[in-house]
């Protein structure tokens, strides 16, 4: 367990389908809007009868944060990161520039599975038409650290930069990490940003390992996270910023906190196959009930959880297992699946938490409609969640890590 | 720090490892692994073929990848110096106690390469999944804490070429918080076409061993291999009863901000990343004894590097050591910082400063002492007097301007044996 406070969140920016920037995605998940489009099939690498749509940035227009010569050197995540953080920033009220040494910003980055455009580029390039094709400036953009090095420049980011790798639970680990580096003194900020992107040749790759739904009886692909029907995540890109500060700080320059946060720990469970989840929650739910203790907390205490349920047939009956475990026989709080309207994007779900903390409603979870006895879940119905104090924030990553993070309310949007 | 293991150009083990470096040669071939004809370079630190025995020593050898197949063997080499005989998931977990905390920049890079050339050709047989299922990141600590049983924080860093050193800085951190007792820290990393040839694109190679800080220095060379430290508390090794080898004092982070690839010219973040270090251990300049240089051997880095020592390090820098493991073992990227690392701690717990391979006269804009010509055995401590243990540095800087500093310490009072291993 690493305790975070007094660090808060000040600022939160966003690029995903559902358009750019806090309100766009806060209306998204009030009005439990999806925008999932075709993926394009024209390589031939998916399956005939493979997952088709997931939620895609093309389109978007992103200039008012990253001019078009920045632009052209950098990778898509580089450019939604860069674009979120810079959102973040303005949403803190803060603005990017020389900083001080002793008090540098800090910049921690989950990027799940890297630049993978370009390396397919590459690839395709070494090959196509041998080692000598390929282009140096695909291979500097091409390292799974693009993204964190381009919100540095553009940012003028001088403190630690780290990027995080640990599937759907890297964005709560780089959260933490990003929240440990201005405990621990080393920086006076930090930005945090979660970033996908989606390629082809990656939708067809998590269709060919069956993580993806695909169309039901009503002909529909959905995410449905703890439905009966579930049957697989949407794929998503996108990313998404957080500013932190010390509160004090904050204070200090008048701005408000839209989340405090508390404590983060994450645990492994070894059983877990390489590309799955354990099917027993009798690792990691003492995990999560040795955190909430060392927290000074009990289950009753949360009155929100913000899940990274997505849909996945085991993803979802290992955090069912594990909730259900720990709050035993205790009513479980509101559950918020925010991936239902963002898809698997961890980004979705670090906006979910901070906007709930913040007090913005949420309506009904999309694509739930019919209870799986066998987890005994539903998901938020669009009631009226009233204003959370103590957040849970849960991420289970297929291949056995974990990670929460509890979160106080902040001062609303 | 209780615990190393290492598997490098020079072979499978910490004193495989020692012993090239102490031969003054350098570990990097021939390329052997793929073709690089049409390439700059066709040089690389490859390691060489694993021992038979490894393939029954771990479960599940035959579906890791070779990255995966390097950081569990370092693991298990550091987890046994530290005293735990034969950890195995199964027979006695290490439990939620323990993390593991990995960076790397290429992982399962090398099978996915694979994966792509069969989806896309047809060529050498159908693409099969489980040449995926280590392309993440993650799949060496992963594949680590699965084989120890490790149930505590499991996290990965890609940080470039400062990730190894980055993690175990992340390892500090929580062993200081007491999030853990103790941790498995380090990289691991195998060639693969993809950064050979990005690298070779890039005219960053050299067609010869890499020498670097020479005048003639032509660039790097690409290795593999794994480096990994079994970190505790000095109160926690004590209760247990092992040798503690060496001290990890202190870490220091920062980022240049300044250029995708090329590092800031005056060294600026690279001197902020050492100075945090230092203030980190607690300690001044002053009190290094050695310093185990990024050293890479390209023109940009070796002269962004010896700018920042001069920041740091003032009028002592001429007179301070400094050697580079790279020129031995080549260059591995995300996990270097890790293997350079134990190169550091086995320099001080034999006493002496390994040196660094390449011929060629010394960069004459650089005042730098470099160790060459055979390994230099360490005077007095450079503060603190007689009893005072020996201090040294090791550097990482990476692509995107990533930083960052490890200070060690020997361990107090204790004899220097030749090799850090029985």
């Amino acid at each position: 367990m690493i305790d975070l406070s007094p660090v808060v969140v000040t600022g939160l920016g966003t690029v995903h389908a559902v358009g750019c920037g806090r309100r766009r995605m806060a209306a998204a998940l009030r009005r439990s809007t999806t925008c999932w489009t075709e993926v394009d099939r024209s390589a031939g690498y998916h399956r005939r009868e493979g997952s088709r749509l997931a939620a895609l940035t093309a389109g978007l227009d992103l200039s008012p944060w990253l001019s078009r010569v920045a632009a052209r050197r950098m990778s898509l995540p580089s450019k939604l990161a860069v674009a979120a953080a810079r959102m973040a920033l303005e949403d803190a009220g803060l603005e990017t520039g020389e900083e001080d040494d002793e008090s540098p910003t800090a910049v921690v980055v989950s990027n799940p599975h890297g630049p993978t455009a370009l390396l397919e580029g590459i690839l395709g390039q070494y090959y196509g038409e041998g080692p000598l094709a390929v282009s140096p400036a695909l291979f500097t953009e091409s390292v799974a650290n693009a993204p964190a090095a381009q919100v540095a420049i553009a940012c003028h980011a001088r403190g630690p930069n780290l990027t995080v790798i640990q599937r759907e639970a890297g964005a709560l680990i780089a959260l933490a990490q990003g929240a440990a580096e201005i405990v621990l003194g080393r920086a006076g900020r930090a930005l945090v940003v979660v970033v996908d992107e989606l390629t082809p040749l990656l939708h067809s790759i998590f269709d060919r390992f069956g993580g993806l739904a695909l169309a039901g009886d009503d002909g529909r692909e959905a995410a449905r996270p703890f439905d009966r029907r579930r049957d697989g995540c949407m794929a998503a890109e996108g990313a998404c910023s957080l500013v932190l500060e010390p509160e004090e700080t904050v204070r200090e320059r008048g701005a408000r906190a839209l989340a405090r946060l508390r404590s983060s720990a994450d645990a492994f469970d070894p059983r877990a196959p390489r590309s799955g989840w354990s099917r027993s929650p009798d690792l990691l739910a003492p995990a999560l009930e040795r955190y909430l203790s060392r927290t000074g907390l009990e289950p009753g205490d949360l009155d929100t959880i913000v899940s990274g349920a997505s849909g996945s047939f085991a993803g979802d009956r290992l955090e069912a297992r594990v909730l259900k475990s720990v709050w035993g026989e205790r009513a479980l709080p509101p559950i918020l699946a925010p991936k239902a309207v963002t898809g698997e994007h961890g980004g979705g779900l670090l906006a979910a938490l901070v906007l709930a903390a913040a007090g913005e409603p949420f309506g009904p979870t999309p694509g739930f409609s019919e209870v799986d006895p066998k987890l005994g879940i539903t998901p938020h119905d669009g009631g009226p969640l009233g204003r959370p104090s103590t957040l849970l924030a849960t991420s289970l990553a297929a291949g056995g890590a974990a990670a929460w993070l509890v979160v106080e309310a902040g001062e609303g949007a | 720090m209780t615990g190393v293991g290492a598997v490098s150009a020079w072979g499978w083990g910490s004193d495989a490892l020692w012993d090239g470096l102490l031969s003054g040669h350098t570990g990097v071939r021939e390329a052997e692994r793929f073709d690089t004809r049409g390439q700059r370079s066709h040089l690389a630190g490859e390691v060489p073929a694993a021992p038979a025995e490894m393939a029954s020593a771990f479960p599940g050898w035959r579906h890791y990848s070779r990255a995966d197949r390097f950081a569990v063997a370092a693991a298990v080499e550091a987890c046994r110096q530290a005293g735990l005989e034969a950890p195995d998931a199964a027979a006695e977990p290490l439990g939620s106690e323990i993390g593991v905390f990995f960076g790397g920049s290429t992982a399962g890079m090398a099978e996915g390469e694979e994966y792509f050339h069969r989806l896309t050709s047809g060529a050498q047989g159908p693409a099969r999944l489980r040449l995926l299922a280590s392309q993440q990141l993650n799949g060496p600590s992963d594949a680590v804490a699965r084989l120890l049983g490790v149930t505590g924080p499991v996290r990965a860093f890609s940080s470039a070429c400062a990730a190894g050193a980055l993690a175990i800085g992340v390892a500090l951190d929580s062993l200081r918080c007491g999030e853990v007792e103790a941790a498995i820290a380090g990289g691991a990393d195998s060639l693969c076409r993809l950064t050979y040839s990005g690298f070779n694109a890039l005219r960053a190679v050299d067609a010869r061993p890499c020498r670097p800080f020479r005048q003639d220095r032509g660039g790097l060379n690409l290795g593999e291999g794994a480096g990994v430290l079994f970190l505790e508390p000095r109160s926690r090794a004590r209760r247990r009863g092992v040798r503690v080898l060496a001290e990890l004092m202190g870490s220091g982070a920062s980022c240049d901000a300044h250029h995708m690839t090329a590092p800031h010219p005056r060294g600026d973040g690279a001197a902020q990343a050492m100075a945090k270090a230092l203030r980190d251990a607690g300690v001044g300049a002053d009190a290094i004894d050695f310093i185990n240089a990024h050293g890479t051997g390209t023109p940009h880095n070796d002269a962004s590097e010896w700018r920042a020592i001069e920041q740091v390090f003032g009028t002592r820098a001429p007179r301070i050591a400094v050697t580079s493991t790279k020129a031995s073992v080549g260059h591995l990227l995300g996990s270097s910082g890790a293997l350079e690392a134990i190169a550091t701690i086995q320099c001080l717990v034999a006493g002496q400063v390994h040196s660094t391979p390449g011929d060629g006269e010394i960069d004459d804009s650089f005042d730098v002492d470099l160790v060459r010509g055979g390994p230099r055995r360490l005077a007095g401590p450079a503060a603190g007097g007689a009893g005072s243990p020996h201090r040294a540095i090791s550097t990482s800087f990476g692509f995107g301007g990533a930083n960052a500093a490890l200070v060690f310490a020997a361990p107090r009072g204790a004899a220097v044996p030749r090799r850090p291993t029985s």
